[in-house]
Formats: structure tokens, C-alpha cells, sequence
């Protein structure tokens, strides 16, 4: 697979990732904020494995960011369920997920 | 010098204190007008079953008083539950589930103190009281959850659903996410699960964790059912089957949504 199609790989499992994390997060009212956390996990670590196909240069980081931003917020527009507190806090779980995979 | 005499008796209850009555053999040596000492050697352990569940064995019912016991000392806890397969199975469990009603989050203090004091692996989730009341409602999953358990004050789930369509939306994105994403196996046993859950709340059924278990294994059969369970690795072919499975159930339950807005 070419680092291109890992790149593309990754950010699709990021952004489902982060859109579980943060539907969890906005919605903290209800339950599932703490006990369905675990989904979230479940795509993070499929996501951790990809990460350590490549050795990723800077170039290669700035390019999975600006990807992962356009996806995740493709990901909640499409998700009407969720709070619309959600756009505020894309940012910030992006630079979050991308430090703990030394994407950063 | 006084000589050291003592007795163990319970606190009963008066018409307007509690008290405690001294032996009648011991009416010579604790007297009117003495000065005594009062220690609580052991809280006193409630201990409920849900109505559908078997009664436990001996060790594992005293296992669960003995950790109620424990948990009272936790005073932020309102009430403590054991829940899942530590109830259900004979052997076949990993860890002791433990939900405690809390407007506190103490998830990690209870926990802790649990693997000190028992050396057991435990799950423990906390849910302030205001949560739990819209849950045993509203949530498929949590009415799954509590459909057996042992607790330490009484409690019947409400016969009850309450639908929040935008719940129900989000439980469903793990299956709808699963039609495109390759995960571990046992994410088809939990995502499959989930829809059947999901699909007996919608129809006012009641959400029997062991009913659900069965049905499972009647969808996909017995050793795939074992393969899925285990996180085991499974074929291409099986993983196709179990999609199909998954969108068959996501369509069912997104046109009795549908109807039901």
C-alpha cells in the first residue's frame, strides 16, 4: 500500500474515531458520554495500527491534519443527532488524537 | 479495676432510639449507671435480587456481600449494582461488573480500592442519579444491563420504554460504522448484540441479556458465535455474512424509527 493510500486510510478511521469521541463528549448529558466511550477506543487503536505502517515526515503530518479536518467535519454535518457544540471543539481533539499517535 | 467483659449483640430498633439489650446473664456486670464503650464491628449488608435472576451460589453471594460491605463505606454511593456475566455464567466470566449510583465521579477511587482489598478484576462504571433515572428509560443497553442483577437496596426496572430517537441514533453508528471498517471480531458480537437489543426495546420487549445471547448464537451458530465472543481472527467470508446480518437489522430498526417519529 503506498503512503498515500495509508494517509487516506488512516484519516477515514480517525475521523470516525474523533466523531464517536466527540458526539460522546457534546452529548455529556447522557450516558453513553461515559459508558460508550469504548467505542471510540475500539476505532483508536485500528487507527494506532495503521499509523505504524510508515515512518511519517512533516510534510506527511501537515497533510494527515488537513485531511482529518475536512473528513471529521464531513463526519458530524452528516450526524444531525449530535449537538451542534461539536464544530467548537474539532480543533482541539484533532491536535489531541494526532499528539497521542506522535502525529503532532 | 475493672475487668474487661464485652458481648456482640445487633442494634435493634426502639420506638424512639435505636437501642442495644444486655444479656440477661450479663446483668451483674454491665449495671445501671456504667459507662460503656460502643464499636461497629460490621455493617449490616442489604441484599436484593433481580427478579428473573438465580439464586447465587454460596461463594459467589457471599463474594457479592462482602463487596457491598466494602462499598459502604464509600459514602458518596447511593446504591451499588452487580451486573453481567459474574451473575449469569458459572465460570465463564473475566471480571466482576459493578455500576454504582453516584452524583460523584469515585469511578477510579472504588476501583482501586476494589483491586487493593479483593485482588479481582473489576469493571466499574458510575452514573449520578439523575442519569440513571432518564437510563432505566431510555436506554436499550443500560435495561439490557440491569435485566439481571444483585444490589444493595431494592430496585424493579420500569416496565416502561421511553424512546429518544437521538439515543438510539447514536448506539446505531458502531454497526453502521462496521459496514465499512474492519474491526477485531468480537465488535460484530457486541455490534450484533446491540441491534438485537435495540430491536426488542423498540418493540416494548423486555431486553433479557440472556435471550439477546441466544438469539445471537441462533444468527450466526454456535462456533462463530464462540469465534466472535473470543475477539477471535475470522474469514472474509464470515466477516460478509455477519455484515449482512448487521445491515439487515440497522434497515429494521431505521424503518421503525421512521414510523415511530
Amino acid at each position: 500500500m503506498s503512503k498515500n493510500q495509508n494517509i487516506h486510510e488512516l484519516t477515514n478511521i480517525l475521523a470516525i474515531a474523533l466523531r464517536h469521541k466527540i458526539g460522546s463528549i457534546v452529548n455529556k448529558d447522557e450516558i453513553y458520554a461515559q459508558k460508550y466511550a469504548k467505542d471510540y477506543e475500539m476505532f483508536l487503536k485500528e487507527a494506532v495500527k495503521i499509523s505504524l505502517r510508515e515512518n511519517w515526515n512533516d510534510s506527511d503530518k501537515i497533510k494527515i491534519k488537513n485531511e482529518l479536518k475536512i473528513k471529521l467535519k464531513d463526519e458530524l454535518e452528516k450526524r444531525e443527532f449530535i449537538d451542534n457544540k461539536k464544530f467548537d471543539i474539532i480543533d482541539g481533539e484533532i491536535d489531541n488524537i494526532l499528539g497521542v499517535l506522535k502525529l503532532g | 479495676m475493672v475487668q474487661e467483659e464485652k458481648f456482640i449483640h445487633k442494634v435493634s430498633k426502639g420506638s424512639r432510639f435505636n437501642q442495644i439489650y444486655i444479656p440477661l446473664g450479663m446483668n451483674g456486670i454491665f449495671e445501671i449507671g456504667d459507662i460503656v464503650e460502643i464499636k461497629l464491628l460490621r455493617k449490616k449488608v442489604s441484599f436484593y435480587y433481580s427478579k428473573n435472576l438465580k439464586k447465587l451460589s454460596n461463594y459467589k453471594e457471599n463474594l457479592a456481600k462482602e463487596l457491598f460491605s466494602f462499598l459502604s463505606g464509600f459514602k458518596e454511593i447511593k446504591q451499588a449494582f452487580i451486573v453481567g456475566s459474574f451473575l449469569t455464567s458459572k465460570i465463564d466470566y473475566n471480571d466482576i461488573d459493578i455500576l454504582l449510583i453516584s452524583d460523584k465521579n469515585i469511578e477510579n477511587e472504588v476501583y482501586q480500592s476494589l483491586i487493593e482489598k479483593f485482588n479481582i478484576k473489576f469493571h466499574v462504571i458510575t452514573i449520578p442519579a439523575h442519569r440513571f433515572e432518564y437510563l432505566i428509560y431510555s436506554c436499550p443497553l443500560t435495561r439490557s444491563m440491569l435485566s439481571y442483577f444483585v444490589s444493595n437496596k431494592e430496585f424493579i426496572l420500569p416496565s416502561q420504554n421511553k424512546l429518544d430517537i437521538n439515543h438510539i441514533r447514536f448506539l446505531l453508528m458502531t454497526p453502521e460504522d462496521l459496514l465499512e471498517v474492519n474491526l477485531g471480531s468480537r465488535a460484530y458480537y457486541d455490534s450484533i448484540r446491540r441491534l438485537i437489543t435495540i430491536e426488542s426495546f423498540l418493540e416494548n420487549k423486555p431486553v433479557d441479556i440472556l435471550k439477546i445471547n441466544n438469539q445471537l448464537t441462533k444468527i450466526t451458530g454456535e462456533s462463530l458465535f464462540s469465534l466472535i465472543k473470543n475477539n477471535e481472527i475470522i474469514e472474509n467470508g464470515q466477516i460478509k455474512f455477519l455484515r449482512e446480518i448487521i445491515k439487515r437489522k440497522l434497515d429494521l430498526i431505521k424503518n421503525k424509527l421512521n414510523k415511530l417519529k
